[in-house]
């Protein structure tokens, strides 16, 4: 468990005590990548893989899998709503953060990130991976239905920007958020137009982070984002970036490690506020 | 095995050495300044066509040497292209496979040289965002297979391997000392895995401790394959900076613009690493005025005509309208 004077240490977990804790029963290891090949190339022994693309998002409508499917996709990778879920995947946790919002959403108890995610536990000496994939014992899973003070759609960001009484966190690179680019390099997911929702605020989600891939602590944090950054703890707060993983890592930063008491992720995120005919944008 | 005659009984005889050193070439007309000559040593006369040769031949002799290679055991290596080139066709050639980790922004013709050379490839999306100690993907996932399959893969790491560097210090430094007679006074080199520089530079300031070792990098968001920003190079463990006189960081786009100088003033097929490097050495002949410069260049266009007309576009071939 990991301390660091967060609000909510409890949603982090380390990669020695994920190591002390393979193959015990009610903790289950769920990797989730950008790279989907990855998994595949190696994995924590007993870990399952979800593919964001296919197993996290809706197939035919642009939206997070259903409740039902949800349930599925629980069920079959053999996880019930007791266990203990940790999830962990690459680039410092995007879309492992990502997952645990879904998990939170619909209403997984106990779910937890590996603080430094896959990049740290490969770079560790100690740290065992494994191609083969876990034998799994289907379950039959039941979630709550979607919790939606978590997620922001469109109509209640598009309110937000007008009122101006919340935080807006802009997590995109720099260059994204002035519209110099509408994605970064090589992304298929992109836009009809550049720039950010007016009046949010630029903290691009790699400030968070260590060199190893850590969080940084919540004095650090708590300097980044309300000091520096202009983000007011008092206020309601929406995070956003491109398609809504980036912005899952931050979300996480605002709400369980500095606990502030409503951040909402807006999982459309660029790539539907940028397209929306007439939606004020600036740059 | 005769260097004279050049008659081999196989490739790997060709492999540089300072009996068989590769060509060292005065450039003219683009250095007309008599005080401070630069030499281009041509990298890509190696058997497969850069200086990533000799990286490549080094950490494969020593895998099989220590008995890591055979028994359905291969190699895993993150490469932007040339490594990967080297690695892959030598391999090949002894009977071993490459699983070759490459990024996307690699050129599309090197992808394919890879392919042809023998190599499989796995093509990764590299620099999605920037993020502090994200490190690189393909070197992570090249790690993985390495570690998750260690009974099918051995990864040499030329951005780790001492024999990198050993390389260099074994065959590029003691031919540019034998071709230069000893006059050199400044030695100009790109960084990458930074064997090149750290190996070429320990070598001559055993010799002489006044040679000046310039490193030349692109500005930051460069498309440049093989090259590293500063900003990049926390991946090597190879980068030894107290052998560095001056980083000189020049605008990525003049790599493209002197690489056509060289190639068209010259008759030096140079690539764009090399036209960065050309860039860099004439600032510091500006500066210094006098002395003896040797070029390191990587390898030569042939690889690059894509890169050459997305920063060219005149270069594109234009269809000859039909006048009437």
């Amino acid at each position: 468990m990991t301390t660091n004077h967060y609000v909510h240490p409890e949603i982090l977990v380390e990669t020695d005590w994920v190591k002390q804790n393979l193959g015990k029963p009610g903790v289950r290891l769920v990797e989730v990548d950008v790279d989907t090949k990855a998994y595949d190339a190696g994995h924590i022994p007993g870990a399952v893989g979800f593919n964001w693309q296919s197993q996290l998002q809706d197939q035919v409508r642009r939206d997070i899998i259903s409740k039902q499917e949800f349930e599925r996709l629980m069920s079959e990778a053999g996880i019930s709503p007791s266990d203990t879920v940790i999830l962990y995947g690459d680039n410092n946790n995007w879309f492992a953060s990502y997952g645990f919002w879904l998990f939170k959403l619909y209403g997984h108890s106990d779910v937890r990130l590996m603080n430094g995610g896959r990049v740290k536990w490969l770079n560790e000496a100690d740290k065992e991976l494994t191609p083969d994939r876990p034998k799994i014992t289907p379950t039959k899973y039941h979630a709550s239905e979607p919790d939606l003070t978590l997620r922001a759609l469109l109509p209640e960001v598009l309110k937000v920007q007008s009122d101006k009484r919340h935080n807006l966190v802009d997590v995109r690179s720099p260059d994204e958020f002035t519209g110099k680019v509408i994605a970064p390099p090589g992304m298929t997911e992109t836009a009809q137009r550049g720039g950010h929702i007016p009046g949010a605020k630029s903290i691009p989600w790699s400030t968070a982070i260590n060199q190893d891939g850590t969080f940084k602590s919540a004095d650090d944090l708590r300097k980044i984002y309300f000091s520096n950054g202009g983000i007011d703890p008092g206020k309601d707060t929406i995070t956003y970036c491109r398609i809504g993983e980036r912005s899952s890592h931050t979300w996480v930063v605002l709400k369980f490690l500095l606990g502030l008491p409503n951040v909402k992720n807006y999982d459309g995120s660029w790539t539907e506020y940028g397209s929306i005919v007439g939606a004020p944008i600036e740059k | 095995m005769d260097h004279k005659t050049r008659v081999y009984d196989n490739v790997f005889e060709m492999m540089p050495s300072e009996e068989n050193p590769t060509p060292l070439v005065r450039v003219n007309r683009l250095n007309p300044n008599a005080d401070f000559p630069l030499y281009a040593k041509l990298e890509w006369m190696n058997p497969f066509g850069s200086v990533k040769d000799r990286a490549a031949w080094a950490l494969l002799r020593d895998l099989e040497e220590r008995g890591e290679l055979g028994n359905g055991r291969g190699l895993v290596e993150p490469t932007s292209g040339n490594t990967g080139i080297s690695l892959a066709a030598l391999a090949r050639a002894r009977g071993h496979r490459l699983l070759a980790i490459v990024p996307n922004k690699v050129p599309h013709e090197k992808k394919v040289l890879l392919k042809i050379a023998g190599a499989d490839l796995e093509i990764v999306s590299d620099e999605l965002c920037p993020a502090p100690g994200l490190g690189d993907g393909s070197i992570n996932l090249a790690k993985t297979y390495a570690k998750a399959q260690s009974h099918k893969y051995v990864m040499p790491n030329q951005y780790e391997n001492e024999k990198n560097v050993e390389a260099h210090f074994k065959t590029t430094g003691p031919e540019i000392w034998k071709q230069t007679k000893g006059r050199i006074t400044h030695l100009f080199t790109s960084l990458g895995t930074c064997g090149t520089v750290t190996g070429i530079g320990k070598f001559l300031r055993g010799k002489n401790s006044k040679i000046k070792i310039i490193a030349i990098q692109p500005t930051e968001g460069h498309d440049v394959p093989g090259l590293r920003n500063i900003s990049q190079l926390e991946v090597s463990k190879l980068f030894d900076p107290s052998l560095i006189d001056d980083i000189l960081e020049i605008d990525f786009n003049l790599a493209y613009t002197r690489a056509l100088e060289l190639c068209q003033n010259e008759g030096l097929l140079a690539g764009p690493s090399s036209g960065l490097i050309l860039e860099g050495a004439l600032q510091i002949v500006a500066r210094d005025r006098r002395g003896f410069g040797v070029m390191i260049f990587p390898d030569n266009v042939f690889k690059y005509t894509s890169n050459m007309t997305k920063h060219i576009p005149t270069l594109e071939p234009q269809e000859t309208k039909a006048t009437i």
